[in-house]
């Protein structure tokens, strides 16, 4: 049947649109966001005021263009009170502070586990995937009992550093590093080149499309950044990054939480954007078995 | 292959350092903890907090509810991502603007997206008057044990594009000559699935459903998002509860609960990796 309705360039119509459906259901949230960004804050208010009614004859309205078109919402949280964009640079900070630290650790782990031969390396790669496998509420209790007993508790750090040995992207980098051909390292050994000149002048630009998908995939996850703040920062409201304040903003509801809301997706539209190629082709070239 | 490089050891440290001092360590130091009983003196006092805390209801409840979630979650990401790019590949060369509009979710923070969450499933919201319109009655999204919807689905929505393109990658490495030997030899569509496509995926399947379920461990995050931080008890997660003692700087529980969640972790992807085992045997 599949390979029939392949030949048969009517066949695909229902897949078309199947899928037509579900890029629809994946995109228009975003576009909604960016949408009501526009709206001007006191509509929105209006109109988040109408939630929670339990009514069974009311309904909120469905909008779809504004009264007026405004920029207000972002007059509002860039200009007037920038408590929103202080969170919003918490994020950046953690966000650019976490992927340097994973820029020096991770690809150094993954070469050592891939192309040394040493001394307990099993065990170690072992140690590793038991590591990924457990959940971060296992693992928030070794890095409180370490950062408590340093003093790091409570500050940017306990945030930021445990992230820096992330199991996942040193899992996905090695099994990369493994594909790559002896060849390659073998000439440059015979032209002379130490395990250090092959790792920064061979490896690292050969892993570009892997190292582009682990960014990516590294920055959603400290643009989503919950738990850890949640729990290591839970004195310092100062130090929050916005992902975690939007349930608060939305409750609160002063009409200017969708160009909050469409600022921060932003960076990680380019992001998405930028990296979407490597992305793709990471994942095809990286045996993740 | 380098072997007997001393520089090894550089490309080790830093994160062997890291790896020692934040994760291996206190972790079995962390033991220590799980057996005393926190006082001032800090008795030893054997598995009395295993014991005690099975029996504490809120741990009981928040694991019971981390595990449905992710029992719900992974394997609904698992079969819609298989589907979903079993569709995408009937289109292949074409169709790289659908598979990018999925994957798209992925890279956005679902923090922002709780906004156009509350909107839609709100009792006055979209999804009541699809329901409405469909002849159900209205239902109450944003409460009560129907709360899990939304929270499944703002996972949902984020996490399958990955599992989708992985899937994706994993298909269209299957030798197309398969196929039409396969074809020639007169198999059907199933006899094709079944015979080829199956087998050739079970790894990439067994990676994605053990990557959506560590994933899938995380939904306090979407609960969080909808449901703030003292959500109702249908989805209190093992994160509440851990968060709820931390703030109590209850160690001892903290660390009790830690580590009987781990255990049940490791029982289960140990079954999973059997099971994987088992099948890969039997297939070949």
């Amino acid at each position: 049947m599949e390979k029939l309705t392949y030949r048969q360039p009517g066949g695909k119509i229902i897949t078309r649109a199947l899928l037509m459906l579900l890029a629809i259901l994946m995109l228009v949230p975003v576009a909604v966001t960016f949408l009501y960004s526009f709206f001007s804050p006191s509509e929105i208010k209006a109109f988040m005021q109408t939630r929670g009614s339990y009514d069974d004859k009311a309904w909120m309205a469905i909008k779809l263009s504004p009264q007026i078109f405004s920029l207000s919402q972002y007059y509002e949280i860039l200009i007037r009170d920038t408590s929103i964009l202080r969170m919003f640079v918490n994020s950046a900070f953690y966000t650019v502070l976490i992927l340097l630290g994973q820029a020096v650790v991770v690809p150094m782990m993954a070469y050592a586990l891939s192309r040394f031969r040493f001394r307990g390396r099993d065990a170690l790669f072992f140690g590793i995937i038991m590591l990924m496998l457990l959940p971060f509420q296992v693992t928030m209790v070794p890095n409180v009992l370490t950062l408590r007993s340093i003093g790091l508790l409570n500050t940017i750090w306990a945030v930021v550093m445990p992230m820096w040995f992330a199991p996942f992207y040193i899992f996905l980098i090695r099994q990369f590093m493994l594909g790559l051909p002896n060849e390659l390292l073998e000439a440059a050994q015979v032209d002379g080149a130490g395990t250090i000149r092959c790792y920064a002048h061979i490896v690292i630009p050969v892993c570009r499309p892997i190292i582009g998908a682990a960014v990516a995939l590294s920055f959603a996850d400290c643009w989503n950044l919950v738990e850890q703040p949640m729990t290591y920062l839970s004195q310092r409201v100062d130090l929050q990054p916005l992902s975690v304040m939007f349930n608060q903003l939305a409750s609160e509801s002063a009409g200017i939480e969708f160009a909050g809301a469409a600022i921060y997706i932003l960076p990680a539209l380019f992001i998405y954007l930028y990296f979407l190629k490597d992305i793709l082709a990471g994942v095809q070239l990286t045996e993740l078995k | 292959m380098f072997t007997h490089k001393k520089s090894v050891w550089l490309f080790l440290l830093p994160g062997g350092l890291g790896l020692m001092f934040f994760y291996i360590v206190p972790f079995i130091g962390g033991v220590y903890y799980s057996l005393t009983d926190g006082s001032y003196r800090n008795a030893f006092v054997g598995m009395d907090n295993y014991v005690a805390i099975w029996k504490n209801q809120m741990f009981v409840l928040g694991l019971k509810n981390t595990m449905e979630l992710s029992l719900i979650c992974a394997p609904l990401v698992w079969v819609l991502s298989f589907a979903i790019a079993s569709l995408l590949n009937r289109l292949r060369p074409r169709g790289a603007f659908f598979r990018n509009s999925v994957l798209l979710p992925y890279l956005m923070p679902s923090s922002a997206m709780l906004l156009i969450w509350l909107v839609i499933f709100d009792y006055g919201g979209v999804v009541n008057r699809l329901a409405t319109a469909m002849g159900f009655a209205r239902v109450i999204w944003l409460q009560g044990s129907a709360l899990r919807v939304p929270v499944v689905l703002l996972f949902v929505w984020k996490n399958l594009g990955f599992a989708v393109i992985i899937f994706l990658a994993a298909l269209q490495a299957i030798p197309e000559p398969l196929y039409e030997y396969a074809r020639l030899e007169g198999a059907g569509f199933w006899r094709q699935t079944f015979g080829i496509t199956l087998p050739m995926i079970v790894p990439t399947a067994f990676l994605i459903i053990i990557l959506e379920w560590i994933n899938a461990f995380k939904i306090f995050k979407e609960v969080y998002f909808i449901g703030g931080a003292y959500p109702d008890e249908s989805v209190y997660t093992l994160q509440n509860y851990m968060n709820n003692m931390y703030g109590k700087l209850n160690y001892q529980n903290v660390t009790t609960a830690a580590y009987s969640f781990a255990l049940i972790v490791f029982a289960l992807f140990g079954a999973l990796f059997l099971t994987q085992r088992q099948l890969l045997k039997r297939l070949s």
